[in-house]
This record gives C-alpha cells, sequence and structure tokens, in this order.
C-alpha cells in the first residue's frame, strides 16, 4: 500500500493547487486547439485565484 | 473529432450517389433529414456512449481513453488522482454511506463520483478524516471537487460519444 504522507498547506498554497489542477482539467475539457487551451486555463487559473483573493479582502472587511 | 469525420463522410458518400458537390453535411440527403437517415444507428450509439460515460466514471479519463482522445484521458486521470491523493493527505472527511443528514448524503455522492478513486482514498486514508483544523477542511473540498470532476468528464465524453461534442 502507499504510505500516505501528511500534507501541511498554507491557505494560499491549497488555493494555488487547487487552481492549478482544476484550471488545466478545464483548458483540455474545454478546449480543442492546443494554444486556445492553454489561453483557457490560464485565464481560468487567473479568475480563481484573483477572485479567491478579493472575496477574501471582502469578507476580512465584514468580520472586524 | 473521429466521429465528426464519420459524419462527414456519411454525407459525401451519399452525395457522390446522387452527384451532388460540396454537400453540407447537416442538410437532409434525399429529403430525409439526417436523424433518418442514422435511425438504425441511434439505439447502438446511446448504448455506446452510456457505457462509455459509465466506465469513465468508474476510472477516470478511461472514457475518453475509448474514444482515443489521449490528452483528455490523461489530464482527467491525473487531475482526479492528484485531488484525491491532496484530499487524502490532508486528511479531508470522505463521506461513507448512510449519512445522518442531507449534506453527509451529497458529500458521500460527490465522493462517489470519483469512481474506484473513492474506494483507493478510503484504504490510503488509514488515520481517518481531520477537520479540526483548515487543512482537513481543504482536504474534504478537494475530494468533492475530484468527484464533480469526474462526473463532469464523464458527461463529456458522453456527449462526445454522442458526436454532440468534440
Amino acid at each position: 500500500m502507499i504510505a500516505m504522507v501528511p500534507l501541511h498547506l498554507s491557505h494560499f498554497q491549497s488555493l494555488l493547487l487547487f487552481a492549478v489542477i482544476i484550471s488545466l482539467a478545464f483548458g483540455t475539457l474545454g478546449r480543442r486547439d492546443p494554444l486556445e487551451r492553454l489561453k483557457y486555463a490560464a485565464w481560468s487559473f487567473a479568475m480563481f485565484v484573483l477572485v479567491a483573493v478579493a472575496l477574501g479582502w471582502l469578507m476580512y472587511s465584514v468580520s472586524r | 473529432m473521429l466521429d465528426d469525420a464519420i459524419e462527414s463522410k456519411t454525407a459525401n458518400e451519399a452525395a457522390s450517389v446522387t452527384g451532388a458537390e460540396n454537400v453540407d453535411p447537416a442538410a437532409p440527403v434525399h429529403g430525409v433529414p439526417p436523424q433518418k437517415v442514422h435511425s438504425g444507428h441511434t439505439t447502438a450509439y446511446d448504448f455506446r456512449a452510456i457505457a462509455i460515460a459509465i466506465t469513465g466514471w468508474i476510472l477516470p479519463g478511461f472514457g475518453h481513453a475509448l474514444l482515443r482522445m489521449w490528452g483528455r484521458a490523461v489530464t482527467v486521470f491525473l487531475a482526479v488522482g492528484f485531488l484525491v491523493y491532496l484530499g487524502a493527505g490532508m486528511r479531508g472527511n470522505l463521506f461513507a454511506p448512510g449519512g445522518e443528514d442531507a449534506f453527509a448524503r451529497l458529500g458521500y455522492a460527490a465522493d462517489l463520483g470519483t469512481g474506484s478513486f473513492y474506494f483507493i482514498a478510503r484504504r490510503l486514508e488509514t488515520s481517518g478524516a481531520d477537520v479540526s483544523h483548515a487543512d482537513g477542511d481543504y482536504g474534504t473540498r478537494f475530494l468533492a471537487t475530484a468527484g464533480v470532476l469526474n462526473l463532469l468528464a464523464a458527461l463529456h465524453a458522453y456527449e462526445a460519444a454522442r458526436r454532440r461534442k468534440a
């Protein structure tokens, strides 16, 4: 059996990993042309990160 | 892609019989709508598409591999595999059948979306879930996302097999 290594990631590292994996999958499934795939994946990744950071700051301002 | 070529070939063969040139594949052949021309194959295509979707759900990426969409097959397999591995490594909550509330049942449905990887994750997560820390909470989301992504990929393979998407 594969030994499971416990992972301890920060919030931002988790966000980046999640965004990279999902963006690549979206790009590959959503487009046919390799360049279009890359563009779509980059756009998805940027949107994931930007929206998450923006929402984080928005919630931070409300929480205080 | 492959199926699009089959569609075009069928229409062009019909055009060559009638002597017509540059026939639109979507145009009626002999005054019969295209779906009538392929009506004999419809059930076979439906069965094949459902079988491809189910195999894609059981083993992530295998549905696309059957359609010879290798890039998509590898990407889906690796994406779902990484998400499951990371989710289990972060000690996310892998929901079991027979949940007490709607959220637990919904979580189980999402986790089960990973197909065979659900059982691998159960074997990997020997020390159980720990959602008292942010890591475990993120791990739960990673596992659920892996399931939903695999279901989306299986639906994509189904649509591709039905020649609605390539």
